[in-house]
């Protein structure tokens, strides 16, 4: 049976601007709680609200239902431009931090201490032990690489590379035990 | 799962994460490009527990959003599916929703009237197409003879400047005579090259009739153009050379009927003083 997102999609495919409003209240929320996990600017964070819902609304011809389901589809798309905006953030705020001093740089976005990040990740992934919490979150909220995490905490790369994939394999068992 | 392929488990969760670099980034793009099954099952699975876990942390936006979205894809042209894409996301539909269950169901009929409305859609666009190419066409013909126009201006002032130099060139002026006083004209003459007449102020001609230009050398007045005038009263006319006149006395102007007559019959507008 189709779900209801991916008939929505299926309409808005065929140019069905009557679709968009329904789908957009479907999925804002799912693609808007990720937003603000990852940009501290409400206003930014509903910018690339938007840019997400009309690149969502342009591409919803390439949309394959045996590559996911509408939701993972949605939150792609948000992690990909949200992720764009944070690197953006990173590079404005380095032009105006760097003259000041490394001090002042780490408490740029990408800077602060664990405790801040997972005061940033708000509640997202509050189910994984807080080790793994911390190398996914600073990869999929922050565009961090591994191995710039790995230097971040001060780990060897081995242990970043394996807490995300146990982080990872644990978020994948918890399937269906929460909607 | 292989211990050869073990490596890759790892790398799914960091791809996923958009978190490989360097070599570990282009290992696994190239392991997943020659089509590992595991790995893409692996990569659908992990971003759909991401998924989950973002549907977990659901967050109401700003209502300005929702209407400025909807206003921004308002006010966009009408997208018209691309009838490919339409197909592709019909054939994978129907892989999805099992093929049996769809080509007994009424959807594939609707949605192939759909793709027979959007045809007709194309169809109406192309004709509309194709009025713009013979609208620029017509343009096109019009910017042509612009430039026929333009070409032909160039070179009577080649001509005209030619003129200028030639110490035996003559700048003979006409004055308005009872019919139109205000009226004037000037002749750039030369015996052997011919000349140019540029006249001002005339009335239009009334219909049927046409300023004729007069050459009168020993007392004897000879055709020399036919001519009339523009919205502004002006005129310019190109005078070939008179065979077997080495001077001309007196160049003068006189309202003739259309298509010009062998002596003088009308009124004179214009007239050079005898040189």
């Amino acid at each position: 049976m189709v779900s209801p997102g991916t008939e929505l999609i299926r309409r808005m495919a065929t140019g069905d601007r009557d679709a968009l409003a329904p789908f957009y209240d479907l999925y804002a929320p799912l693609a808007f709680g990720l937003l603000r996990r990852m940009l501290r600017d409400v206003d930014e964070a509903a910018e690339v609200l938007q840019e997400v819902f009309w690149e969502l609304w342009r591409a919803a011809g390439e949309y394959d239902p045996r590559r996911g389901s509408p939701e993972a589809w949605v939150t792609v798309r948000a992690r990909s431009r949200g992720i764009d905006r944070v690197r953006s953030v990173r590079r404005r705020e380095e032009m105006l931090v760097a003259p000041l001093g490394e001090t002042a740089a780490a408490t740029s976005e990408t800077g602060g201490n664990p405790v801040e990040d997972r005061e940033l990740a708000q509640g997202f992934l509050r189910e994984l032990p807080a080790e793994q919490r911390e190398v996914i979150a600073l990869a999929y909220l922050k565009g961090m690489t591994q191995s710039e995490i790995a230097a971040r905490l001060g780990l060897p790369l081995g242990t970043v590379k394996t807490r995300m994939r146990l982080g990872m394999e644990r978020l994948r068992g918890m399937a269906g035990s929460r909607t | 799962m292989s211990p050869a392929h073990e490596p890759f488990d790892e790398l799914v969760a960091g791809h996923v994460l958009g978190a490989l670099e360097g070599e570990d980034a282009s290992r696994f793009a190239a392991h997943l490009a020659g089509g590992c099954a595991a790995c893409e099952r692996a990569v659908i699975d992990y971003q759909e527990a991401l998924a989950r876990a973002a549907a977990a942390v659901r967050e109401a936006p700003p209502a300005r959003v929702r209407h400025a979205l909807l206003r921004r894809v308002g006010e966009a042209p009408a997208r018209r599916a691309r009838v490919g894409r339409a197909l592709a996301w019909t054939a994978s539909m129907a892989l999805a929703a099992g093929i049996a269950a769809v080509v007994s169901g009424s959807w594939v009929r609707a949605r192939l009237d759909q793709l027979a409305g959007e045809a007709a859609g194309l169809r109406a666009e192309l004709a509309a197409q194709v009025q713009t190419v013979s609208e620029l066409r017509r343009k096109l013909d019009e910017q042509e003879k612009t430039l026929t126009l333009v070409k032909a201006q160039a070179a009577e002032q080649e001509r005209t400047l030619a003129l200028l130099g030639d110490p035996e060139t003559r700048l003979v002026s006409l004055a308005g005579l009872a019919p139109r006083p205000q009226a004037q004209g000037r002749i750039i003459w030369n015996a052997r090259a011919g000349g140019l007449l540029v006249a001002a102020d005339l009335p239009p001609p009334p219909a049927g009739k046409v300023y004729e230009l007069w050459a009168i050398a020993g007392g004897q007045p000879l055709p020399a153009g036919l001519f009339t005038v523009d919205a502004e009263g002006k005129a310019s006319l190109t005078v070939a050379p008179l065979a077997g006149v080495a001077t001309v006395d007196v160049f003068a102007v006189t309202l003739e009927p259309a298509g010009g007559v062998q002596s003088p019959t009308g009124a004179m507008y214009l007239a050079s003083k005898k040189a």
